[in-house]
């Protein structure tokens, strides 16, 4: 991962009316990296997805300091239209997202707006409706699709346009752990396909476990942790109040590297971690 | 104590969502009632509070079959917490949030105050007492909520995903709070939850539904043995239940598996 | 038989006239037309409810105005006008989707796309309302809200709960009004629809809104 796809150069962040949120904070995400923002809640990772569009900090206002880069290009002076062309945004209340009556207007939306002619648009959405498992419910209404659908909704919407990157913010959160499963393997699986960069904004670590290259940690509007997942994982393991974010299988291999001075794999599945463990370890109580 | 008898239900005039489900919970137990998406157990719990009421059987609160009683005539004996605490928050401080209850309930402004104070005390929420409820974090709003609830000073709490979207901090701080209202106060918990460790760790008995029919009552210890698979009932095994299993150790947490193992002879170092 | 949402305004704006401008008899034949109309596009129980709470609300206005003095013919007239007002609005919405009359406001009465979207917007989040305004009224039921009393007492009690709504739609607001920034909503949003052309159809409907609309000019040469 050579290229850059979003850089944070020496970023700061205040709300009008609050707190600095951000504080100097540098980040790189890789072009092609599959990145999990983690960390406790109140440090910052919305602010930085809105950061990655523009929203923050010209549509919002506020007080900043430092550089957003998306793609090689700085996000100032730029509409946040255009941005989102080549970062596709979803927050996490995607029920005020979808803003049509029908799937494919909700799709066809953004498309219209950017100026696609109207053959064009009937091919993305068609395209963009198969893709999320949506396939031919054009004219489906909102109210006709469940909690999920309409999430996967939101997302063919937002992969229409193209864009280079996706951004996701919490985008599991008021959801049962087979639908988390569900739309992160079809996140996965999109990401494979047409080779874009994902940034996931996630409590759950373990949900992400099989798919993430990269990980950032944020702490009280600061970077904690950052760099491959291992590394990453790694460091955020040093810090106490930061370890019970970490999946479990990871709170156990650190603690028994760090203890035992020995190497585990990089385990991303329940099966590695038990095939390994019962290769090198016993159970009994300390004597 | 809350009992169920034989119940049914179905929405109008759609499938079955709870079939002839008969389950007892008395005062002071810690129950965790688990299930699929879909499986019926957020209605189940809706039966308990009489926000629906079953097509046959019986629902019974202290013994009373509640059919012809509604929410507001059990919240003094049933407190029902949901997901969304945004959608119920209506006054302008936080004292006055936890009050709207026993106002309601037309009771003296002294004895307003009196529940009032404990519920927050109960709920770490004092110092926020003047505050404006929207200014409150997520996790301090979820545990508003819970406070709202006992103001009324119910025996039982039932709680709907009230963990679900926060971070570990944040639930083990609210899965504290109700321990100790468990344990100190002596009140009924009925957690509703998809987390599989917060009901292993707090939890000590638990009711798995699946399509509306009860196909597990017993203790989580039984529930979580690590040799059962749960995922017939579309359920996951904790990860560290299993772990602890296949090493015939006990361990509630990463930390406390992690001690009791040991380096077989010879292992690579 | 396909006539445009423009067409179906003009006509519709043109009945607004024709309340003032024609004969009785030939208003009430209007309000015959319009409701079997009306029930051959959309006979389901919220179309008759429809009918039913603006029957009530058309006898209220004419006793209304009959305790005001007014004689008995007159608030007829009045009610019956009002009632062909509104019942030729019901069969525009029951013929038409909102989104193309939205799109016909924008492109040919050059109204500003926003106040279009509104249209579009509010039917998107009526039903999310509504499912919130149920689950807010069960929160407070049990809190000791109670739902029992005469209708005025509820009517008072439900004021009260739909803070937390009021609330919650301003939020809701805010990212939806986000969301359309992202999606960069503008003027080309109804600029780049597939334009609604007049067909023949159009024309006849349009020619016969002209002629009934000048009736006073060629009325006397009956």
């Amino acid at each position: 991962m050579n290229e850059t796809a979003i850089r944070f150069e020496n970023f700061y962040y205040g709300y009008i009316n609050g707190n600095v949120v951000l504080h100097n904070v540098n980040v790189d995400i890789g072009k092609g990296s599959f990145t999990v923002i983690s960390g406790p809640s109140g440090a910052g990772k919305t602010t930085l997805c809105k950061a990655m569009v523009g929203i923050i900090p010209y549509y919002y206002g506020g007080r900043y300091a430092g550089n957003v880069e998306v793609l090689g290009e700085t996000t100032k002076g730029k509409r946040v239209s255009d941005l989102s062309m080549r970062v596709g945004l979803m927050l996490d209340d995607y029920e005020s997202q979808l803003v049509s009556l029908t799937a494919g207007e909700e799709v066809a939306f953004g498309l219209l707006n950017h100026g696609f002619a109207p053959n064009e648009v009937e091919a993305r959405t068609k395209q963009a409706l198969a893709d999320v498992g949506l396939p031919g419910r054009e004219n489906y209404q909102l109210d006709e699709l469940s909690g999920g659908q309409r999430q996967r909704l939101l997302l063919a919407s937002v992969l229409a346009v193209h864009p280079e990157v996706l951004v996701l913010d919490e985008p599991v959160s008021a959801m049962d752990p087979d639908g988390a499963h569900a739309l992160y393997k079809l996140l996965y699986k999109i990401y494979q396909e047409y080779q874009m960069t994902v940034v996931v904004v996630e409590h759950n670590i373990n949900f992400l476990l099989p798919y993430a290259t990269n990980m950032v940690v944020m702490n009280k509007g600061k970077v904690a942790a950052q760099g491959t997942f291992e590394q990453a994982a790694a460091m955020a393991y040093e810090v106490p109040e930061l370890r019970p974010n970490l999946p479990e299988l990871w709170q156990i291999k650190l603690n028994l590297e760090k203890r035992f001075n020995i190497k585990l794999g990089a385990w991303r599945k329940a099966e590695d971690a038990i095939k390994e463990l019962q290769g090198k370890f016993v159970g009994g109580e300390l004597r | 104590m809350i009992e169920a008898k034989a119940v049914n239900f179905a929405y109008h005039r759609g499938e079955p969502v709870i079939n002839d489900i008969s389950c007892k919970v008395e005062n002071g137990e810690f129950v965790a009632l688990l299930g699929h998406n879909g499986s019926g157990k957020t209605t189940l719990s809706r039966l308990f509070m009489a926000l629906l009421h079953p097509r046959s059987g019986e629902v019974l609160v202290d013994g009373v079959n509640i059919e012809n009683l509604e929410p507001a005539d059990l919240a003094h004996q049933v407190g029902y917490v949901f997901q969304n605490p945004d959608l119920q928050i209506l006054e302008d401080t936080v004292f006055a949030e936890v009050a709207y209850g026993p106002r309601c309930k037309k009771k003296s402004e002294t004895a307003v105050k009196e529940q009032v104070d404990a519920a927050l005390e109960a709920m770490g929420l004092s110092d926020l007492a003047d505050a404006y409820p929207r200014t409150l974090s997520f996790g301090q709003k979820r545990r508003l909520g819970v406070a709202a609830a006992l103001a009324l000073s119910p025996q039982t709490l039932i709680l709907d995903e009230i963990t679900n979207g926060q971070d570990e901090q944040e639930k083990n701080n609210m899965m504290a709070y109700l321990e100790r209202l468990n344990q100190e106060k002596g009140i009924t918990i009925i957690l509703i939850t998809h987390d599989m460790n917060i009901a292993r760790e707090y939890a000590r008995r638990a009711i798995v539904l699946q399509n509306g029919d009860l196909v597990f009552d017993g203790t989580t210890a039984d529930l979580y043995d690590g040799k059962r698979e749960l995922s017939e009932w579309g359920l996951s095994q904790p990860i560290i239940a299993t772990l602890s299993a296949r090493f015939s150790v006990e361990g509630q947490t990463a930390a406390e598996f992690c001690e009791k193992l040991h380096l077989k002879e010879g292992a690579i170092g | 038989m396909k006539i445009t949402a423009f067409t179906q305004l003009i006509t519709v704006l043109a009945v607004t006239a024709w309340v003032f401008l024609l004969p009785v008899p030939v208003v009430a034949t209007i309000l015959v037309l319009e409701l079997a109309l009306l029930l051959y596009i959309k006979h389901d129980r919220l179309t008759m409810a429809a009918i039913g709470a603006l029957t009530v609300f058309t006898g209220m206005m004419i006793l209304l105005q009959l305790l005001f003095g007014s004689p008995l013919r007159v608030s007829l007239a009045g009610g019956l006008r009002m009632f062909v007002m509104t019942t030729a609005f019901l069969c525009l919405l029951a013929a038409t989707k909102i989104q193309d009359i939205a799109q016909a406001l924008v492109e040919k009465f050059h109204l500003p796309c926003e106040y279009a979207f509104m249209l579009t917007t509010a039917l998107r989040f009526v039903p999310d309302f509504l499912t919130d305004s149920a689950t807010t009224l069960d929160a407070q039921s049990c809190r000791g809200y109670s739902n029992r009393g005469n209708i005025f007492k509820r009517l008072y009690s439900y004021l009260a709960v739909v803070k937390p709504l009021v609330m919650r739609a301003v939020a809701k607001s805010d990212t939806l009004a986000l969301s359309m920034e992202l999606k960069g909503f503008g003027a080309n949003t109804y600029q780049n629809m597939c334009p609604q052309k007049l067909g023949i159809v159009d024309y006849v409907v349009l020619l016969i809104v002209i002629v009934l609309s000048t009736y006073p000019l060629w009325s006397k040469y009956l």
